[in-house]
């Protein structure tokens, strides 16, 4: 049986605004396995990028766990987040996040860089070439296409070997026939690597993708037809 | 991260602009405060020098008596270079004419500091020697010349020696200062004054040690020498206090000038980080999603921080080592004195103003940074908690007030302008705030440039708030020193104006002053009083003899007696110069027998308003009250009176006159024709050392201007950056508007009509803050009159909000070119 990588018990996040308390998460329990992908879908402030961050330990939950692997990240400070990220976890965004400042190939080495290992380079080399973009390894950001910025962000993605992939809306920015060759290759990677990918998408072709849908709403899980039927 | 990445992040954010504005206000702060400090540092070096010119050498042992051996001895085990003079009035004989002159017997070393200039014609210019007068020869003014009808080669009787005129005295180091060092001085050898018998108990003797050398040595030697009442230790700043003044105020001003440098340039630094960091919120809430703690990321930038600041450090130094020489060189035929050495105390000042700057004022914000949080790369509206006030103003705060106690040396100073801006930030930033608020009321019926500028100012009040403290207090830092330095300058030229007299003249009879004067008035400019003279002394207080009441009320010990006798004179009218501090002044018509005492001369033989004193006038007694209390500007360079009468007191004595004159150095030779037609008037020369008070007086204004371009550089600097800092909220901001159709006219509009507003009322609080503190400068820093300076007060706002306007608009030329599509993609 296959262990869990990702659960949640009771998670709640509440905000104070002017307007008094705002319930955003409201009890949520869920638990994703080793190798599986997931989509959370929902409609817009339904919570499912906040569940997405807590998740992913990018947020603290302002009750219940949150466990990732063996780490339970309700009870880490920040420091402590951060190295189980370090180790464990990576990252696709809607806006892609490239730092701008880097080339595509030291873009792709700074997570190995942060962890302190030393053979950054060639391995992000070789996941460039893996996304196709051998030949843009020197080219910053701002002199890359939407849809190769997005591959730059998915080879950076995997350079950690990561155990779980965060993808938070990874074809909102690009137009349908991008979107559907960077999902491919997410999906390629993933299956590649092992990795188990829990998404936040719109996008119902794309959830229908992955092996399980989680539908939120009202900052609770539903059954995925209600979430669909309220996002459409 | 290792120091590699925070490295090779550091190029990348300078070679992308990211670090470009702080590495530059760092730079700036780094190389005024090296360049300031490196001229200031060899300027007062050079100033000083200059000014012991004033006593021909570095300090003087002053007596009526002979210096005792074992000081001459001391000094030189010091390694301090020692001479020998002795000043005596003495009658000088030549065939039947005879002559006052004022003996100065020097020995072989004098003078230790400055020149003897020497000529082989009367009233020539002379040139400059090394030598003294050989033993059996004299050097004599020129006035004596044809005074005494002798030349070059014949002998004068000096007391009981015959000697030899060898040369034209033209200029000694030390001649000016006293006004009772009376008559044309004849120079001689030290080593002829025993031939002359004239040295005898009860002479007016005034023997001087004049020192030179280390300044450590010489303080040494002032701590080991047990000197007697009638010995004094003479400095530059007690024997000339006007010099001394003088050069206290250009210090305190030059120095007020480098901690306004490093307070403008530190707020700069400030500003530049704080957009630095703002900047990078994504960079690091990426860098946290990639698993980069929040200590890992403090470490790096605060490396980053370092790193950056040792560049800047560098090339400061290097950059103001440059400025200063640069400096040097445009005012080398301005600057007559040689300039020694630098210390390295400029470099290190320079070195640790970097430093602190980075510390201080920037690292606030870049500790900020770990507190992004992670969940903001996928939040885009999460804001980042605020910055710490606590910890960006109090580390400011401390860094300011280290550097610049540290810098002036003067915990004062540095207390009173940061005290005057903290408050002048708390009363203007309530101010600024209410009118941000009344703004947006008046906006609404405004058209729709102004409407959209006073809504932008409304919804950023807080910012706006902030720029507005920022840039009043960069234009007001700037008008203090403008205010203070024409303050400083115009009280400087007024002591001693173009045309100041430079020729006292006195001893003149009653029936040969209307001669005397319309010769004066022919030939030179005629100064502008006339005061009768009558020696005199006090001998009765109230019901007490002078000697009594000294005993029992005056002072004690070896100072000036009551009954000594002084010059009096009588006046209708105060004279100038003269502040009546208690009690009033006669009527012009009053003929009761009045009396007005110095206040210092009062408070030392306890006289008060109301007493009754009695005057010893040739043998005449006089009774008069004193009914006033002056205090005087000794600085002034016209003469002073401890005691004046009311004409109903003195008007009926036998009087001689005194008066002024102005005299073209080209011009000496009338000194002869008045003397030659009045022999028996005395004409005192002090136009030597009004030029000499002049030449420091320019040298000191030319350093202060120069402070005061610098200053006004780190000024612009830090408009610049406070305009950058606010930049991406109205690219943001304009972007839109301009994508929702509106025109580029209109965002024009609407920038300028928002800096005009921010410049003018920027421009209020500056007005406000520079006459607060100008006034408290004057009064406790520089003991200057305060005053108003109401043409600022339309000048600041018009200024400010001009030149707000104009370098707003120029650095955000690229928010109105930039088009709307890329500003939306940038966000």
């Amino acid at each position: 049986m296959s262990r869990t990588v990702v659960s949640a018990e009771g998670v709640e996040k509440i905000v104070q605004t002017s307007a008094g308390q705002l319930v955003i998460l409201d009890g949520i329990d869920l638990e994703i396995n080793e190798g599986e992908s997931v989509a959370i879908v929902g409609a817009s402030g339904s919570g499912k990028t906040t569940l997405l961050g807590i998740l992913a330990g990018l947020d603290t939950a302002s009750s219940g766990t949150v466990k990732l692997l063996d780490a339970n990240l309700t009870e880490l400070d920040e420091e402590a987040r951060a190295l189980t990220r370090g180790q464990h976890v990576g990252f696709v965004f809607q806006s892609f996040q490239l730092l701008a400042s880097l080339t595509a190939l030291e873009n792709v080495m700074l997570p190995v860089e942060l962890r302190g290992d030393t053979l950054a380079q060639s391995q992000a080399q070789e996941l460039l070439e893996k996304v196709g973009l051998a030949d843009r390894l020197d080219h910053y950001p701002r002199q890359l296409s939407g849809g190769e910025q997005q591959r730059v962000a998915i080879a950076r993605a995997f350079a950690s070997d990561p155990t779980v992939l965060f993808a938070d809306e990874p074809t909102g920015n690009l137009d349908t026939q991008t979107g559907e060759r960077i999902c491919q290759l997410l999906f390629d990677l993933n299956q590649e690597f092992g990795t188990t990918l829990i998404m936040v998408t719109h996008d119902l072709q794309l959830a229908a993708r992955c092996s399980r849908t989680i539908a939120i709403s009202g900052g609770q899980i539903v059954p995925s037809e209600q979430a669909t039927a309220s996002a459409l | 991260m290792n120091i590699k990445l925070v490295a090779r992040m550091a190029w990348r954010d300078v070679r992308s602009g990211e670090m470009g504005l702080l590495l530059v206000a760092l730079l700036v702060a780094v190389g005024t405060v090296t360049s300031i400090s490196l001229f200031v540092d060899r300027l007062q070096s050079a100033l000083l020098e200059e000014s012991s010119n004033f006593l021909a050498a570095d300090r003087q042992i002053s007596s009526s008596r002979a210096i005792p051996e074992d000081f001459i001895v001391q000094a030189q085990q010091r390694g301090l270079n020692t001479a020998q003079t002795l000043v005596f009035p003495s009658m000088v004989f030549a065939g039947d004419l005879n002559q006052l002159v004022s003996v100065k017997a020097v020995d072989e070393t004098y003078p230790l500091r400055g020149e003897l200039i020497v000529g082989s014609e009367p009233f020539q210019r002379g040139a400059p020697t090394d030598a003294v007068p050989a033993p059996g020869t004299i050097w004599l003014d020129s006035r004596l010349f044809p005074a005494m009808n002798v030349a070059l080669g014949d002998s004068l009787e000096v007391g009981m020696a015959e000697l030899t005129i060898a040369k034209v005295l033209v200029a000694e180091p030390d001649r000016g200062g006293s006004f009772f060092d009376l008559g044309p001085r004849l120079l001689m050898n030290l080593q002829d004054v025993a031939a002359t018998e004239v040295v005898q108990p009860g002479s007016r003797l005034s023997y001087r040690l004049l020192l030179s050398g280390d300044e450590t040595e010489l303080e040494s030697l002032r701590e080991a020498l047990p000197l007697k009442p009638n010995f004094s230790w003479i400095s530059v700043r007690e024997s000339s206090p006007r010099i001394g003044r003088a050069l206290d105020r250009a210090e305190s001003f030059l120095l007020l000038g480098g901690l306004l440098g490093v307070l403008l340039a530190g707020i700069a630094v400030g500003l530049s980080a704080h957009r630095y960091a703002q900047r990078h919120f994504d960079h690091v809430g990426v860098l946290k999603t990639l698993g980069a703690t929040p200590a890992q990321i403090l470490r790096g930038f605060m490396s980053l921080l370092l790193l950056v600041g040792a560049i800047a450090i560098v090339m400061g130094l290097l950059a103001g080592s440059l400025l200063h020489i640069v400096i040097v060189q445009l005012l080398a035929s301005l600057i007559a004195v040689e300039l020694p050495m630098p210390t390295v105390r400029p470099f290190l000042l320079g070195g640790a103003t970097g430093l602190i700057c980075a510390l201080a004022f920037a690292m606030p914000a870049f500790v900020h940074l770990k507190n992004v949080e992670p969940m903001r790369v996928i939040r885009r509206d999460l804001g980042v908690a605020p910055l710490s006030r606590w910890l960006s103003y109090g580390a400011a705060a401390a860094g300011s007030l280290l550097l610049l106690v540290w810098y002036t040396k003067d915990l004062w100073l540095t207390l009173w302008t940061l005290l005057s801006i903290v408050s002048i930030c708390v009363i203007f930033g309530a101010l600024a705030w209410a009118l941000l608020k009344g703004g947006r009321v008046a906006g609404m019926q405004a058209k729709s440039g102004w409407r959209l500028a006073l809504a932008g100012l409304q919804r950023r009040r807080m910012e706006n708030t902030a720029q507005i403290l920022i840039f009043g207090v960069a234009i007001m830092l700037l008008l203090v020193l403008v205010l203070i330095r024409t303050a400083l300058i115009d009280e400087w030229r007024s002591q001693v104006p173009e045309d100041a007299a430079n020729h006292f003249v006195m001893n003149i009879a009653e029936d040969e002053v209307e001669g005397v004067r319309a010769l004066v008035r022919d030939q030179a400019t005629e100064g502008e009083f006339l005061f009768p003279m009558i020696r005199g002394r006090v001998s009765q207080v109230n019901d007490s003899s002078a000697k009594q009441w000294q005993e029992t009320v005056g002072r004690q010990g070896g100072g000036p007696r009551l009954t000594s006798e002084r010059s009096l004179t009588w006046s209708v009218l105060p004279p100038e110069n003269n502040a009546i501090i208690a009690g009033a002044w006669w009527s012009a018509d009053s003929t009761a027998a009045e009396v007005s005492l110095e206040q210092e001369y009062a408070e030392d033989f306890g006289l008060q308003l109301g007493d009754r004193l009695e005057f010893d006038v040739g043998g005449r007694r006089v009774w008069s009250t004193v009914t006033s209390i002056r205090s005087l500007e000794w600085e002034s360079m016209t003469p002073n009176f401890y005691i004046i009468l009311s004409p109903g007191a003195l008007s009926d004595f036998p009087a001689t006159y005194m008066t002024s004159f102005f005299l073209e150095p080209s011009e000496k030779v009338f000194l002869n024709t008045l003397l030659r037609k009045y022999p028996t008037i005395t004409v005192i020369e002090i136009d030597a050392l009004i030029a000499q008070v002049q030449k420091i007086v320019a040298q000191v204004s030319q350093a202060v201007e120069l402070v005061l371009a610098l200053v006004l550089l780190s000024g612009a600097l830090v408009l610049i950056a406070s305009i950058q800092a606010s930049r991406d909220t109205r690219m943001a901001e304009h972007g839109l508007i301009r994508a929702l159709g509106g025109t580029r006219a209109l965002i024009g509009g609407s920038l300028t009509a928002e800096f005009l507003v921010l410049g003018a009322f920027a421009g209020v609080v500056a007005v406000f803050g520079a006459e607060l503190v100008v006034a408290m400068l004057q009064l406790q820093v520089f003991e200057l009159q305060a005053e108003a300076h109401p043409w600022i007060w339309l000048l600041g706002p018009t200024a400010g909000a001009l030149i707000i306007t104009v370098v707003g608009l120029a650095g955000s030329r690229s928010l109105i070119d930039t088009p709307p599509m890329n500003v939306l993609r940038g966000l």
